[in-house]
């Protein structure tokens, strides 16, 4: 095989996997703050993206959408907290996992009332013409992906580390109870973390829309890929999603390529099996020592 | 004063019941999926069907036993899953009353229902699921002698033989092979690797690539087809993965013709691959084109009554018409409403039945377990290759849009 073709396959491969990245750094949000996970993660983002289709249906131009779309992202993350999430962990209990669970199969029955089965064209003014770069044929769609998944992970981990929000939000991640006492309320700085993560949610399904199509199934598939990266990654490292969610993407294309177009979902199962078998933690992640 | 007022309610109640009493109605189900990927065929075919129900309520209806009776419908989504498939086809199965069945898109579905109507001897006819093994499940030594059930499309071997037959004509050699790993698209790829063999073997295959319902990223597979070198793709999917091809190709700058199944002219693929569907070829049996007037007066009538300027799936559509126009042939030829009856007037239709896609001539013989094509209405000859272009399926072939003209004419 030409290394041009390999290089293709692995490039065009790798941009998929950073939408996988984008939605497991959603994961690693809510994670860090609460130890709990939306599961229901994916029907965020086909919601989102459905809004953000009717929005432009609409009238409204691109560039206004994609601000709307995040915000109701947002909003729709800051419910799930509220009517999933919030309940359980004040109980200590682990409820948080059936009722996202449960969430996420009602947004699906929503979506699949109100817009439909069907798989329909995501409009958007960015040019989906290949262009040639380094041997490469990219579009701007997929450059587009590249953009919005680096700038808006960046934006959060500056705001992160450079605001007093942010490091409330540090705060929260690295003790919980130590937090509360410094005066920082952990339900604001969950529900913050939550609004975060629905955000990018949204983010994910208006990037990938235009390349896959909208349907209530969209992220059915997404999903699980983006959860054997944040596994992979480990549950603390945003540049670790990014790095694992560029490998995955780029390995699946290799395997179809090598071993047959069936064996497409094997390497994210293989990685996922091989991290939980010797790295439960995760590449990127930190072994806690838990003090009794 | 009471008495009368009793009287007068019994009798109105009466009145009430009757209409629902036996059989002052023939009672015929439209089965197939209404919604999700294989909604425009399963949606066109239906109203095609009411379309043709419609009109014949509207002339009086069908004589039976010396009235005539109105068609009544009953309507199942399958959703394209093959387990709701055969929880509707037990629930209609279990109907005392019921004359018959059209519908089904799915291969899986078709296979996962038709037992139960063939066990209980009711007639279906299977429009306009065209995958092989719906109808050859049956034609084995070990199977049924007596078969209810029919079927109303170009089925994938006739289907598979065109696009064979056009690649070939068209000079090419190599090809690549595309399908879902649905039933309906493994057996459309073993339908072309067979036709191939029939066609004399002037086809290479150099690859046969396989994705999933719901698979958007084509590059993969599409890039081994071009490293190989391949000068077409051949592809048997439904309308948005194979959209996904298209859109694959346009990203790779890759230009090869794209050959496949009926399910091209779907309008999620058309939609859904906009310019880059452009050029793309599949066998029809109708086009939305009115080039003769039995056309002209369907596409009118169905756009008014849909309120659509473009059928969904113009195939789908006649075929649901012309497959309700045969039954309703079978019915009153049969002059009963009951299902064994009409299974043994469809076997031998005495009169033509002139439908929007052809005149139908004894469409169906009497069930030879060694001859599929006994069940089978279409032949090759109703089959004409079409051709996306700006939105649209257009005739490829102006030899076909030219005989089909003629047969106005006449």
């Amino acid at each position: 095989m030409p290394l041009q073709v390999v290089l293709q396959i692995a490039v065009s491969g790798a941009f998929m996997g950073l939408v996988y990245a984008l939605v497991a750094y959603g994961f690693q949000l809510t994670y860090a703050t609460s130890k709990s996970i939306n599961f229901g993660q994916g029907e965020l983002v086909m919601v989102s993206a459905f809004v953000s289709l009717t929005l432009i249906g609409t009238g409204l131009p691109y560039w206004l959408v994609v601000p709307l779309g995040l915000l109701f992202g947002a909003l729709l993350g800051l419910a799930v907290e509220r009517a999933a999430v919030r309940l359980a962990l004040e109980q200590k209990s682990e409820g948080w996992i059936l009722l996202t669970i449960i969430t996420g199969l009602f947004l699906f029955s929503f979506a699949e009332n109100v817009w439909g089965r069907d798989d329909r064209p995501f409009p958007t003014p960015i040019p989906g013409d290949p262009i040639h770069l380094l041997g490469v044929d990219v579009t701007g769609l997929e450059l587009s992906v590249l953009v919005g998944v680096l700038a808006v992970m960046g934006l959060i981990e500056l705001f992160k580390r450079r605001t007093l929000l942010g490091k409330a939000f540090e705060a929260v991640s690295a003790d919980r109870d130590a937090g509360e006492l410094m005066g920082i309320s952990a339900t604001r700085t969950v529900m913050l973390s939550y609004a975060l993560s629905g955000a990018v949610a949204a983010l994910a399904g208006i990037l990938v829309s235009p390349i896959t199509t909208v349907g209530p199934t969209m992220a059915s598939a997404m999903i699980l890929k983006a959860f054997s990266v944040a596994v992979v990654a480990g549950l603390e490292s945003g540049f670790g999603v990014v790095l694992v969610g560029l490998v995955l993407g780029a390995l699946e294309g290799l395997a179809s390529l090598y071993i047959g177009s069936g064996w497409r979902e094997a390497p994210g199962l293989v990685l996922l099996i091989l991290a939980l078998a010797v790295r439960p933690t995760g590449l990127f992640g930190k072994a806690v020592i838990r003090k009794v | 004063m009471t008495r009368t007022l009793a009287l007068f309610l019994c009798s109105l109640a009466c009145a009430w019941a009757t209409p629902a009493l036996a059989a002052d109605t023939i009672k015929i189900a439209l089965t197939g999926p209404y919604s999700g990927g294989s909604a425009p065929m399963g949606v066109s075919t239906r109203d095609g069907s009411k379309l043709a129900i419609a009109e014949i309520n509207a002339a009086g209806g069908i004589p039976v036993g010396g009235k005539k009776l109105q068609i009544e419908v009953i309507e199942r989504d399958d959703e394209a899953k093959n387990e709701r498939g055969a929880l509707i086809a037990q629930e209609l199965a279990a109907m005392t009353d019921l004359s018959g069945i059209l519908g089904s898109v799915n291969t899986g579905v078709v296979m996962a229902g038709d037992k139960y109507f063939q066990e209980k001897g009711l007639t279906k006819i299977i429009v306009p699921a065209a995958g092989s093994k719906s109808m050859t499940q049956w034609a084995t030594p070990e199977g049924p002698k007596e078969l209810f059930i029919f079927r109303f499309a170009a089925h994938d071997a006739v289907q598979a033989a065109l696009v064979v037959a056009e690649a070939t004509s068209r000079g090419l050699t190599k090809v690549a092979l595309f399908h879902d790993d649905t039933n309906y698209g493994v057996s459309g790829r073993d339908d072309l690797l067979d036709q191939i063999k029939k066609q004399g073997d002037k086809l290479t295959v150099l690859t046969q690539e396989k994705f999933k319902i719901g698979d958007k990223d084509m590059t993969a597979q599409l890039l081994k087809a071009k490293a190989l070198g391949a000068q077409a793709i051949l592809i048997w999917a439904i309308g948005p993965e194979e959209a996904a091809v298209s859109n694959g190709m346009a990203k790779l700058g890759m230009k090869l013709p794209l050959i496949g199944g009926w399910t091209l002219s779907m309008s999620n693929y058309i939609d859904n691959a906009g310019a880059n569907g452009n050029g793309t070829m599949m066998p029809q049996t109708f086009i939305e084109e009115p080039i003769n007037a039995r056309a002209k007066a369907f596409i009118e009538a169905y756009h008014k009554a849909y309120g659509v300027t473009r059928i969904p799936s113009a195939v789908a559509a006649a075929q649901g018409y012309d497959a309700m126009l045969l039954f309703a042939a079978a019915v009153k030829q049969a002059g009963s409403t009951d299902s064994r009856k009409i299974r043994d007037a469809l076997e031998d239709l005495k009169e033509p039945v002139e439908g929007v896609i052809a005149r139908w001539e004894k469409p169906y013989r009497k069930w030879d377990p060694a001859d599929v094509t006994t069940h089978e209405a279409f032949k090759r000859e109703q089959t004409v290759m079409g051709m996306v272009k700006d939105g649209r399926v257009v005739f490829a072939n102006e030899a076909d849009k030219a005989r089909l003209q003629k047969r106005g004419a006449k």
